[in-house]
């Protein structure tokens, strides 16, 4: 345990020594605040463009975030030849990888707190104090970058971070379109499309299975039952891609 | 005695380009390197040194063959408990500094604290960095990151140290510190396994040595046992008119003449000489050292594969 977690807040110091890092940070506050500026040159529901504005501005940035630190993850260990001292004391492959993904999970799970920290203060300094479904969302996000991560973590053990961008970008939005690719595929004719598309509904993952945006948004009561479904869905999937990453890491030389 | 490192039949086979053209790295190495013994590993560049070492450490998988450290298969990251090592020009983390860096792999090595902080400070004030052991590793220069890499091999005071070139990019200084750490292990009775293209080196320090060129074993023993009788040149000095023909001209002073000559044209040489009227003063028998031999060898594995390709 005590290697993991070496290789975890290891992870994790890397991370927040970085300077690009805290640049998105910074930027992602700068959209909470700005969404407020928006009440006054809204029309309509205020409060709801706002709360809108300003979870998507953490949504995406902190998507972005993690597709950042995903693809490199184990990419730049190898291509540093930093792993060599790593590998060669008594550290099993999947332990590398486990760690590297927890450290960077950890990382997301401080990203995440410190925006919903800034998004409270602002945002409950002009509208009523936000509400459970509004953290539990954070958590579903968290729940979903880990997901997307582990795609990332696949990719960066075997290929470039450009690649391995290109793949998870491809993942994260299939993911998010998932629902549509199916009603898509259902509706064509074509015998291919329709299994097709049945294919890539059930490969890869369905994201808006771990949204809670639209809850969170309107501020409605939530699904209990859904979101624990959601959770036992987002966490074994997760657990299968990183087994899968640990497979393909394992047989890898390492030049 | 459990051999520190056994291999047999290693080969490995990498695939390269597009056409996964098939490119043999190492071939059917079977050493066995015994305990307590300082071991040179001796090749020119793409000999497959690299390779062996990077299998040992389990950083690549054999294609065929087995290797062993301290008796347990390298492919179980068990066998690298009693392991240090340190890769050619080593990279580390540049967002912590070499404080930070020893204390991390020391907990790889799950190494109780007390322990890992007495170890880190002596080894930094050991290889002259702990003055600087608090700066980040990024600000390093590249003898300096050799010094940190030897205080991370040493860290958990390791059985075999497996040292892939670590005088490469040493300044004299760094190159003697390195001697130093290396004499003393092995006056503790500690294995070193070593690779090094600066063959005074590896003939300095080590008992045994094998000689690697084009990924095959050509020879394993104790320096003297490769080096043997061997003469590596016969150096004359000749009172006559000319030089000597064919000869390497060394210095000439006059008539008298310091000339150079392969072992085996030195009877012809000598005759040719007493034939023209000269005389020979003096006759010196040049020993080989370790880059006759592995020169030699270098030799002998170009003439097969001229042999083989046409």
């Amino acid at each position: 345990m005590r290697r993991l977690w070496a290789l975890a807040s290891n992870t994790f110091r890397e991370a927040v020594r970085d300077r690009v890092l805290y640049s998105i940070l910074l930027f992602t506050v700068g959209i909470i605040a700005v969404s407020l500026v928006l009440q006054d040159i809204t029309v309509g529901d205020q409060d709801k463009v706002v709360r809108s504005v300003a979870q998507g501005g953490i949504d995406a940035m902190v998507s972005i975030i993690a597709m950042f630190l995903g693809v490199s993850l184990v990419w730049k260990e190898v291509e540093r030849k930093t792993i060599y001292t790593i590998l060669s004391k008594p550290v099993p492959r999947w332990m590398f990888i486990l760690g590297k993904y927890l450290g960077m999970v950890v990382t997301l799970a401080v990203e995440i707190s410190i925006l919903m920290l800034v998004y409270t203060v602002l945002i409950g300094s002009q509208q009523a104090m936000p509400g459970t479904v509004v953290y539990m969302s954070a958590v579903m996000l968290l729940l979903e970058l880990m997901l997307l991560t582990a795609w990332a973590t696949l990719f960066s053990t075997y290929s470039s971070p450009m690649t391995a961008g290109a793949f998870t970008l491809a993942v994260f939005i299939i993911g998010h379109l998932a629902d549509d690719i199916w009603r898509f595929g259902q509706q064509a004719e074509s015998a291919f499309l329709r299994q097709s598309s049945e294919v890539i509904y059930w490969v890869l993952p369905n994201f808006e299975v771990l949204s809670l945006r639209d809850q969170a948004v309107h501020d409605l009561p939530v699904p209990w039952n859904q979101v624990w479904g959601a959770v036992g869905y987002g966490l074994l999937y997760t657990a299968g891609v990183l087994c899968l990453a640990m497979l393909v890491f394992s047989r890898r030389d390492l030049r | 005695m459990t051999p520190a490192i056994r291999t047999t039949h290693l080969s490995k086979v990498y695939r390269q380009g597009f056409f996964m053209r098939r490119v043999e790295g190492l071939s059917d190495l079977s050493i066995d390197v015994p305990q307590g013994a300082a071991f040179g590993f001796i090749g020119p560049n793409g000999a497959g040194k690299t390779t062996a070492i990077k299998i040992l450490m389990g950083l690549h998988g054999a294609t065929c063959g087995d290797a062993w450290i301290l008796g347990d298969a390298v492919t179980q990251p068990s066998a690298r408990e009693r392991v240090g090592f340190l890769p050619e020009r080593p990279y580390f983390y540049s967002h912590l500094s070499a404080r930070e860096l020893l204390r991390f792999y020391g907990q790889l090595y799950e190494m109780d604290s007390q322990t890992l902080r007495a170890r880190s400070e002596l080894l930094l004030e050991k290889v002259g960095m702990a003055r600087f052991a608090d700066e980040k590793l990024g600000k390093y220069s590249k003898g300096m990151l050799q010094r940190v890499g030897l205080c991370q091999a040493l860290l958990n005071d390791p059985d075999l140290l497996v040292l892939d070139e670590p005088m490469s990019g040493l300044d004299p200084v760094g190159r003697a510190l390195v001697r130093d750490l290396i004499l003393e292990q092995r006056l503790k009775g500690k294995t070193i396994f070593f690779s090094s293209h600066i063959l005074s080196d590896v003939e300095s320090i080590c008992d045994q040595v094998a000689i690697l060129v084009g990924g095959k074993l050509r020879g394993v023993g104790t320096v003297k046992s490769l080096i043997g009788n061997r003469v590596a040149a016969v150096e004359l000095v000749v009172r006559s008119a000319q030089p000597p023909e064919g000869a390497e001209l060394i210095r000439s002073d006059g008539s008298q003449h310091r000339v150079r000559v392969a072992p085996d044209a030195a009877d012809a040489t000598v005759a040719q000489v007493q034939e023209a009227g000269g005389k020979i003063i003096e006759r010196v028998e040049i020993r080989a050292d370790l880059e006759t031999v592995l020169v030699d060898q270098m030799a002998a594995e170009s003439q097969v594969d001229g042999e083989g390709s046409q």
